[in-house]
C-alpha cells in the first residue's frame, strides 16, 4: 500500500507536464496547453517483445496527437494503437439473440468496462485485436485516457525487459502543442 | 435458462444489457439458489464441455507432456487464450487472474491450475510461454499450452467456444493478431463452470473461484 501510494505520487508529480501555456492568446492555433498525467507502463515478462503505455491526457483548447517515441535503446518502434473488439456495434441484439447468458448480473454498473461481455455472439466470445492509429484528437476541455482496453502506446522490439520501478522517456508530439517530454513508470500490476 | 421477451428488444446496448440482468437476476430468485446462480462471470446452458480436449503442455515440470483441459481432483483449471507479444489485453487479463488468485487461501489456490494456449505458435516458443506464465504465477502453478498443428488448436478453440485469426504478415513478416480474450474456469469432470470476459474485477473472478472451489471440495455438491 505505501509503496503503492508512493509510486502514485511520483507518477502524479512526474507526469504533470504542461506545454507551451500561453494565457493571452488562446484564441490562435499557435498556443495551446497539453496537460499529460498518470503516464505508467505495465512491466513487462522476461520473455516478452512488446510493451503498452498509458496515460490521461488533457487539452483545454483541444489538440491531436500525432506521434509518441521512446530511446531506441527501449524499444525498436512506438506506435499508437487502439485496441479492438469485433462486432461491438452488432453486440447488444447478439448477446439479446443468444440468449444462453445465464448469470449476468454482476455486469450492471459496470457496463462501460465490461464491453466484452456485452459481445457475446453465438458460441464464441468478442474477438479483440488492436490497430495502429495515425493520431488521437484530445477534444477541446476532455480528457482522453489511454488504459488497458483502449487506446495505448505501444512499444515494439523492446530491447530488454521492463521491470516495476523503472522509467522511460517518453517523448509525444502534438499538433499545437507540439513535443512534449513525459517519463512512465513501470508497474507491475 | 431461456429468456422469453427480451430478444426483441431493441433500446440501447447498456440499457438492455442491465435491463436483461435484472430480469435474469429476478429470474434466478425464483427459482431457488443453485450455486451457479450466484456466479459473477457468465455461465453457459449447457456448459461447453472440454473433457476430451489435452495439448501438450511445455511446463518445466510437463516438459512437452499432453495434460488435459480440466481441473485436477476437487480442483479448476483457468484456461486462456492468446499469445505474449500482446502488449495490452492478455497482460491484462494475466495481471487481473493473478491478482484475483492473491485473494485465495493457500488451500484453495492449490487447487487452482493456469493453462494459457498460445494462438501463435509460431512466435511463442515453450520458452517464451514459460517465461512469460512464470512472471505471473509460481511455478507448477502454469501450463505453457502449444501445439504446432493448427487443427489441434481449433479443435480446442471450438470446445471452449474461442476463437483466434491470424493476420497477414506485413514486409517484416509481423503480423497481427486477434483473439478472444475470456477466461475460462473448467471443473475436474471438464466442465466449464463459468468464463470472465476481459477486464472483469478481480475481486468478481476470485468471488466466483472461492464459491466453485467450495462446492467442489464437497463430494455430495
Ligand atoms: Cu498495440
Amino acid at each position: 500500500m505505501k509503496k503503492l501510494a508512493l509510486l502514485l505520487t511520483l507518477v502524479l508529480s512526474m507526469g504533470v507536464v504542461l506545454a507551451a501555456c500561453g494565457s493571452d492568446d488562446s484564441d490562435s492555433g499557435s498556443s495551446s496547453s497539453v496537460e499529460v498525467t498518470d503516464v505508467w507502463t505495465r512491466a513487462t515478462t522476461p520473455t516478452q517483445d512488446t510493451g503498452a503505455v498509458y496515460m490521461t491526457i488533457n487539452s483545454a483548447d483541444g489538440d491531436t496527437l500525432t506521434d509518441a517515441s521512446v530511446p531506441t535503446s527501449v524499444a525498436g518502434k512506438t506506435e499508437i494503437h487502439e485496441t479492438t473488439t469485433d462486432g461491438e456495434a452488432t453486440a447488444a441484439e447478439d448477446s439479446m439473440e443468444s440468449g444462453n447468458m445465464e448469470s449476468d448480473s454482476s455486469m450492471e454498473g459496470n457496463s462501460e468496462e465490461m464491453h466484452g461481455s456485452g459481445d457475446m455472439h453465438g458460441d464464441s466470445g468478442a474477438m479483440m485485436g488492436m490497430k495502429q492509429i495515425d493520431q488521437l484528437d484530445i477534444p477541446a476541455g476532455e480528457t482522453v485516457t489511454l488504459e488497458p482496453g483502449g487506446f495505448h502506446i505501444m512499444l515494439l522490439e523492446l530491447k530488454g525487459q521492463i521491470n516495476d520501478g523503472d522509467t522511460i522517456p517518453v517523448t509525444l508530439t502534438f499538433e499545437k502543442a507540439g513535443e512534449v517530454q513525459v517519463e512512465a513508470v513501470a508497474k507491475d500490476e | 435458462m431461456e429468456v422469453p421477451g427480451v430478444r426483441s428488444v431493441t433500446i440501447g446496448r447498456v440499457l438492455s444489457a442491465t435491463l436483461l440482468a435484472v430480469v435474469l437476476t429476478v429470474l434466478a430468485a425464483g427459482c431457488g439458489s443453485d450455486s451457479s446462480d450466484e456466479l459473477n462471470g457468465i455461465t453457459r446452458v449447457p456448459p461447453a464441455k472440454t473433457e476430451n480436449v489435452a495439448l501438450p503442455d511445455e511446463s518445466p515440470e510437463s516438459k512437452g507432456k499432453t495434460v488435459a483441459l480440466k481441473g485436477e481432483d476437487g480442483g479448476l483449471m483457468l484456461v486462456y487464450f492468446g499469445y505474449t507479444s500482446c502488449p495490452d489485453v492478455c497482460p491484462t487479463s494475466m495481471a487481473d487472474l493473478r491478482l484475483a488468485l492473491a485473494d485465495l487461501d493457500p488451500e484453495q489456490r492449490e487447487r487452482v491450475q493456469v493453462s494459457m494456449v498460445t494462438v501463435d505458435p509460431k512466435r511463442d516458443s515453450g520458452k517464451v510461454l514459460n517465461g512469460y506464465l512464470g512472471h505471473f504465477f509460481n511455478q507448477g502453478e502454469y501450463h505453457s499450452l502449444r501445439t504446432e498443428q493448427p487443427g489441434k488448436l481449433a479443435r480446442a478453440e471450438k470446445a471452449f467456444g474461442a476463437s483466434h485469426e491470424l493476420g497477414k504478415p506485413d514486409a517484416e513478416g509481423e503480423y497481427d493478431v486477434s483473439h478472444t480474450a475470456q477466461i475460462y474456469a473448467v471443473d475436474d469432470r471438464g466442465v466449464v463452470q463459468v468464463e470472465w470476459p476481459f477486464q472483469t474485477d478481480p475481486e468478481l473472478i476470485s468471488q466466483d473461484l472461492k464459491n466453485l472451489l467450495e462446492n467442489n471440495s464437497n463430494p455430495d455438491a
